[in-house]
């Protein structure tokens, strides 16, 4: 037996594990295109219930007034072998969503923040957020078609990025692209989670 | 991205009796789910428990549940609740990152991302 039983009412841990991946950015960057170009399922989505007001849904009496929307979350999944997975989450865009990304971010192996260099400061509350919670991101310019080519160094400037902060030029329709950002973050995410030479 | 939709909203009320947050200890979207040896053979369940039964044989995580029910996600967790409350399904518990993904895990995943 790979997991433990459990008494009726506990959990348990099991023997396969799911790990998350954020896609973060403005509206139309190419979030949900970009999980759609690597999932091998197209990218499903499911429904969070939220009231008006953004916060999660206590309870469901009185369905009937107009108080209650539903937020769509787009997810892909890439299998790396049976039993661990990668899952990619398409971050809702507004604001009023934050309480989301908590719950997304949590325990998740990192994040890629998607800029378009036209609207560059779209992806401010993004890259504030990774970095105050210490969440290894990369940041990956979607370089629309017409698109002004930016210098890396520009937009890191423009961002406020560490040094250290992977920047990649990318296009979210391709999937050669895609699969640079996400090789690009995870190494940047081992190399964080190592732990400093001589201080083990 | 939203849309106001109140009408299968009345059949989610009637699937969780009006309750929009599972019981029991807290479990993430990405959380492995498990049925309990033996327990999908109980007879007298509504269609989505058996559903969640059925296909948590294989350890399947939250998020692909709630897709395959076609249900939103609180809706399917305050689900996984009570199938865990009836012990009918093991949930794995929330644990920090670090002591989820492990190097050997990073260069599983990184392989695997290369070989795409
Ligand atoms: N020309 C071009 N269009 C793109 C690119 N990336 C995304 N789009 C388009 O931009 C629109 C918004 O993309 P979407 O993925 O829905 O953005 P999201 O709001 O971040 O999820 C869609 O119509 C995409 O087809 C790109 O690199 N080049
Ligand atoms: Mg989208």
């Amino acid at each position: 037996m790979g997991y433990a039983a459990s008494e009726p009412g506990t959990t348990a841990v099991a023997p396969a594990l799911a790990i998350k991946i954020l896609i973060a950015g403005g509206f139309g960057v190419g979030k949900t295109t970009m999980v759609g170009t690597i999932s091998e399922i197209r990218p499903l989505h499911t429904e969070e219930l939220l009231s008006e007001r953004g916060v999660g849904v206590d309870d469901l009496s009185g369905v009937e007034s107009k108080t209650t929307t539903t937020v769509a979350l787009d997810f892909g999944r890439i299998t790396i072998r049976d039993g661990l997975w990668l899952y990619l989450f398409g971050t809702p865009g507004q604001d009023r969503f934050w309480f989301m990304w908590d719950e997304l971010a949590l325990g998740a192996l990192g994040a890629v923040v998607l800029a378009d260099t036209r609207r560059l400061q779209e992806c401010f509350p993004a890259v504030d957020y990774f970095e105050q919670r210490g969440i290894p991101f990369v940041v990956a310019v979607n370089c629309f078609d017409g698109a002004r080519r930016y210098e890396p160094a520009k937009v890191r400037r423009a961002l406020g990025l560490s040094e250290t902060t992977p920047i990649v030029l990318c296009d979210v329709r391709r999937r050669d692209s895609v699969k640079e950002v996400l090789t690009t973050l995870v190494t940047y995410a081992v190399e964080g989670a190592r732990p400093p030479a001589g201080r083990r | 991205m939203t849309g106001e939709d109140p009408g299968p909203l009345i059949r989610l009320y009637g699937l969780t009796g009006g309750r929009a947050r599972p019981q029991g200890e807290t479990f993430d979207l990405v959380a492995i789910v498990v049925t309990v040896a033996g327990s999908h053979e109980f007879a007298d369940l509504i269609p989505e428990h058996r559903a969640v039964l059925s296909l948590c044989r294989r350890p399947t995580p939250v998020a692909d549940v709630a897709a395959h029910l076609r249900l939103p996600l609180n809706i399917t967790r305050v689900i996984l609740g009570d199938l865990r409350r009836e012990g009918l399904v093991t949930i794995e518990r929330p644990r920090p990152v670090a002591q989820t993904i492990d190097e050997r895990i990073y260069r599983e995943v990184l392989h695997g991302l290369r070989s795409l």
